[in-house]
């Protein structure tokens, strides 16, 4: 009896021996990112112990990333609403919809996705980048893909099995999520007239330093304090909306409370939260227009005219927005920050300053395929 | 065929684990600190900036995460301070670089690194102390205090940087023996604060702690840069020394719109805490008076104000303990509870919250780090020996209970000179 189970013993242990150097064979190979760098001042990240940075997975994640195969149609890439030169968005309102229309929301930015706030989209419907990443690809209005079919086309792939293999061992659903999400956390800008002046580089303008001050001021009536008030939502340096929790998320008094969107709410379900969208990175700002989660204002002006005079009362209103006020007595019919002409043009002068051309430029962002076409 | 499946989930799982642990993600970072260690001449040790984890809860506790060694300089980096804008500069007490900016970067798991010393040229002024920004005539400026200036018995200078290119724009110096009879002076500078248009500095001690010690503080108008007025600080003489006004803090409404300003002064050699009331319409300065005797009170060397939202610190180096006081009732002393018992030089700290958001207050125990004569250090002087505890003692910071404690000299042979919370976390007013 004993005799007879040691053949099969051995068989078993060939086996696993055989399993083992196969799929050592074909285990990632991945490297660290060649020349991190991030500024100190944009603050702690944190990246998930499942799905380091490597120098693997950011290129798979790139080439994903511009590449239609991650559509049904094979016809729509993540890069055909987010692009590059735009800070990776797409000039649009809405983006159009495979359905016919329009998506409910404007394509966001992506930029400095690892600081920040923890959730995505304008709503907050992602708790992480890799699920974030896949939610438009299987969504129908947007890429309308079914994933084991991806899958399935992805192996198919000699380029893909490839990397996949070095980046992550396999191909899978949730490993495009990761090397999505990977580029995505990469798309790092810190090389703005803005990031020189911190760094010491660089003087701004007059304009561009009296309206880096409002930016950074809650007015005060009291002390004869006058500010934009842009950084009770807009963070100093990432001038993102904050980490903790929900706080990057606010109702910015873009509607009355009869027409008020669900926002956060259609997420957590608290009414305290209808009307709260994603508080946006300013990074880019200047080229990302339009502006708001739809697209309603076409210009930065019109941005300021928002904020300066046309606050709409609703019950969840930012009580930081609802006080700013940088005149002397409450106005009766105007909730805003009733700054001067010149004010505001040096607030939209500094937001300029934000723009950084090494990010909309830089090759390693760029499509892959173009180099191979 | 079932034992094959689980041999296969142990070795997935394995493989998982090593994954897992292959990146260190950033989790948190609101408990590490910044620490100015000095190295001690007998253990054979130098002088370092390093990045330290001060959470009691955390098993890393007490680890330093990234260190720096000092370029070659006799005496080490002594306060550090953040600008505005986030840059992270130092004094230091060495002539060859008294002042300096320090590299910080971030590495791809997010964690954060000390990367450069670059020592700032100060056109001649020595022995950086404190620094602060503040504007004159609509810009901001970085000021700094150098106890030494550029020589001499009666030396002593502020430096005026500008806060972009770290360039001297000015140096602010008015040496007694070179100013006319009962003009104001500036001498041996060290803590400096602001409000409006009116700056002060403290005259404290010649640095060779021998020369001579001072008494006063100066008032610089902001507007044109010069020293104004000097008002005596000094009452009692517990070491029959004067008094040495070391830190100042221009108590001010934007700490807490309660605050009727006033400047605030501790003196190191007469253990007392003394307000200066300002009538900011007048811009004058009423009659200085003592607001806290550590001579009454049993202790000495008050140094360091810091507060947060509610409330102000003050530590006295002996017995080794920081008073906590109602901020808003500055600029008198309201107690707002017991003693914080820290270690003998209780001198600068921080505030932070552990990772179970437990609130705590670290406090660095060292005066000056020297020596110690049982170690045959030369740098030993009696009085200051026993202020040299080379702790950081961590604290609940409601109840003051001591949680935990880092004795540097025991587990690194270095002295700590200054603890600076890493960005993003830490004190509200200090100057």
């Amino acid at each position: 009896m004993f005799r007879a189970l040691i053949p099969l013993a051995l068989a078993a242990a060939l086996s696993l021996a055989g399993w083992i150097g196969w799929g050592a064979l074909r285990s990632p190979n991945a490297t660290p990112i060649v020349g991190f760098s991030a500024p100190f001042v944009f603050g702690r990240f944190a990246v998930p112990t499942d799905n380091p940075l490597t120098e693997e997975a950011f290129l798979l994640g790139r080439r994903l990333f511009y590449d239609p195969i991650l559509s049904g149609a094979n016809q729509t890439a993540c890069a055909t609403c987010h692009f590059q030169r735009l800070a990776f968005t797409d000039g649009q309102a809405r983006s159009p919809s495979l359905s016919g229309g329009e998506l409910p929301f404007s394509a966001m930015s992506l930029t400095n996705l690892m600081w920040g706030q923890e959730r995505f989209f304008w709503n907050g419907r992602a708790e992480t980048l890799e699920q974030q990443a896949v939610m438009p690809i299987v969504h129908p209005d947007e890429m309308a893909q079914a994933m084991d079919e991806l899958i399935e086309e992805l192996r198919g792939s000699r380029t893909y099995r490839k990397m996949f293999r070095a980046s992550y061992g396999e191909i899978s659903a949730d490993n495009v999520g990761k090397a999505l999400a990977t580029f995505m956390r990469l798309l790092i800008s810190a090389d703005s007239k803005y990031d020189s002046y911190l760094r010491g580089d660089t003087r701004l303008t007059a304009e561009e330093e009296y309206g880096r001050k409002l930016f950074m001021a809650h007015p005060d009536t009291k002390v004869s304090l006058r500010g934009g008030n842009c950084i009770d939502c807009h963070s100093q340096f990432l001038t993102s909306g904050f980490r903790g929790e929900l706080d990057g998320f606010s109702n910015n008094g873009l509607d009355p409370e009869e027409t008020l969107p669900d926002g956060l709410m259609e997420v957590t379900g608290n009414p305290a939260h209808r009307g709260f969208f994603k508080v946006p990175t300013l990074r880019n700002i200047a080229v990302t227009a339009p502006y708001m989660h739809d697209g309603r204002f076409q210009t930065l002006e019109e941005v300021m005219q928002h904020y300066n005079n046309g606050i709409a009362v609703s019950d969840t209103l930012s009580p930081l927005i609802l006080e700013a006020d940088n005149a002397y007595g409450r106005a009766e019919d105007i909730v805003g920050l009733r700054l001067s002409e010149n004010e505001m043009d040096a607030i939209i002068a500094f937001l300029h300053t934000l723009t950084d051309e090494t990010f909309l430029t830089n090759q390693r962002f760029a499509d892959p395929f173009k180099g191979e076409r | 065929m079932e034992n094959y499946s689980a041999l296969i989930s142990v070795v997935l799982a394995a493989a998982l684990a090593v994954s897992a642990g292959a990146t260190q993600a950033q989790e948190r970072e609101e408990s590490q600190a910044m620490v100015l260690l000095r190295g001690l001449p007998t253990l054979g040790t130098k002088h370092s900036i390093a990045i330290v984890e001060l959470d009691p809860e955390s098993e890393q506790f007490g680890e330093i995460l990234s260190e720096l060694e000092q370029p070659d300089t006799v005496h080490p980096l002594h306060h550090l301070y953040y600008g505005p804008t986030g840059r992270l500069y130092s004094t230091g007490l060495d002539p060859a670089c008294s002042l300096a900016e320090i590299g910080l970067a971030r590495d791809d798991s997010g964690a954060p690194s000390v990367t450069g010393i670059s020592c700032i040229d100060t056109q001649g002024q020595m022995v950086g102390e404190d620094i602060m920004w503040a504007n004159s005539n609509g810009t901001e400026y970085m000021f700094v205090t150098f106890m030494a200036g550029t020589g001499g018995d009666d030396g002593g200078s502020v430096g005026v940087f500008d806060a972009q290119t770290n360039e001297v724009v000015k140096v602010i110096e008015a040496r007694k023996s070179e100013v006319a009879e009962g003009a104001p002076f500036i001498m041996y500078p060290h803590g400096i604060s602001a409000f409006e248009d009116r700056m002060v500095v403290s005259s404290t001690i010649h640095p060779d702690l021998a020369t001579g010690v001072g008494n006063t503080v100066t008032i610089i108008d902001l507007n044109t840069l010069e020293p104004i007025q000097n008002i005596t600080v000094e009452n009692e003489k517990p070491l029959d020394f004067p008094s040495s006004p070391v830190e100042v803090l221009f108590a001010r409404p934007s700490m807490h719109p309660d605050i009727e300003p006033a400047i605030m002064v501790n003196t190191m050699l007469g253990f007392e805490t003394w307000t200066i009331p300002y009538n900011a319409e007048t811009k004058t300065f009423g009659t200085a008076e003592v607001v806290y005797s550590g001579a009454k009170n049993g202790t000495a060397v008050p140094l360091e104000f810091y507060g947060n939202e509610d409330e102000m610190f003050i530590s006295h180096g002996l017995p080794g303990v920081v008073k906590r006081y109602d901020l808003a009732k500055l600029p008198e002393l309201v107690s707002t509870g017991p003693d914080i018992v820290a270690d003998p030089g209780a001198h600068h700290m921080i505030f932070y919250t552990s990772a179970s958001g437990r609130d705590l207050i670290a406090v660095q125990n060292n005066l000056l780090n020297l020596g110690n004569a049982a170690d045959e250090d030369p740098t030993d002087i009696d009085f200051i020996a026993s202020l040299n505890a080379h702790t950081i003692s961590v604290h609940d910071l409601e109840t003051g209970e001591r949680l935990a404690t880092l004795n540097f000299r025991e587990r690194y042979n270095k002295g700590v000179d200054n603890v600076e919370a890493l960005f993003g976390s830490g004190f509200v007013h200090h100057h």
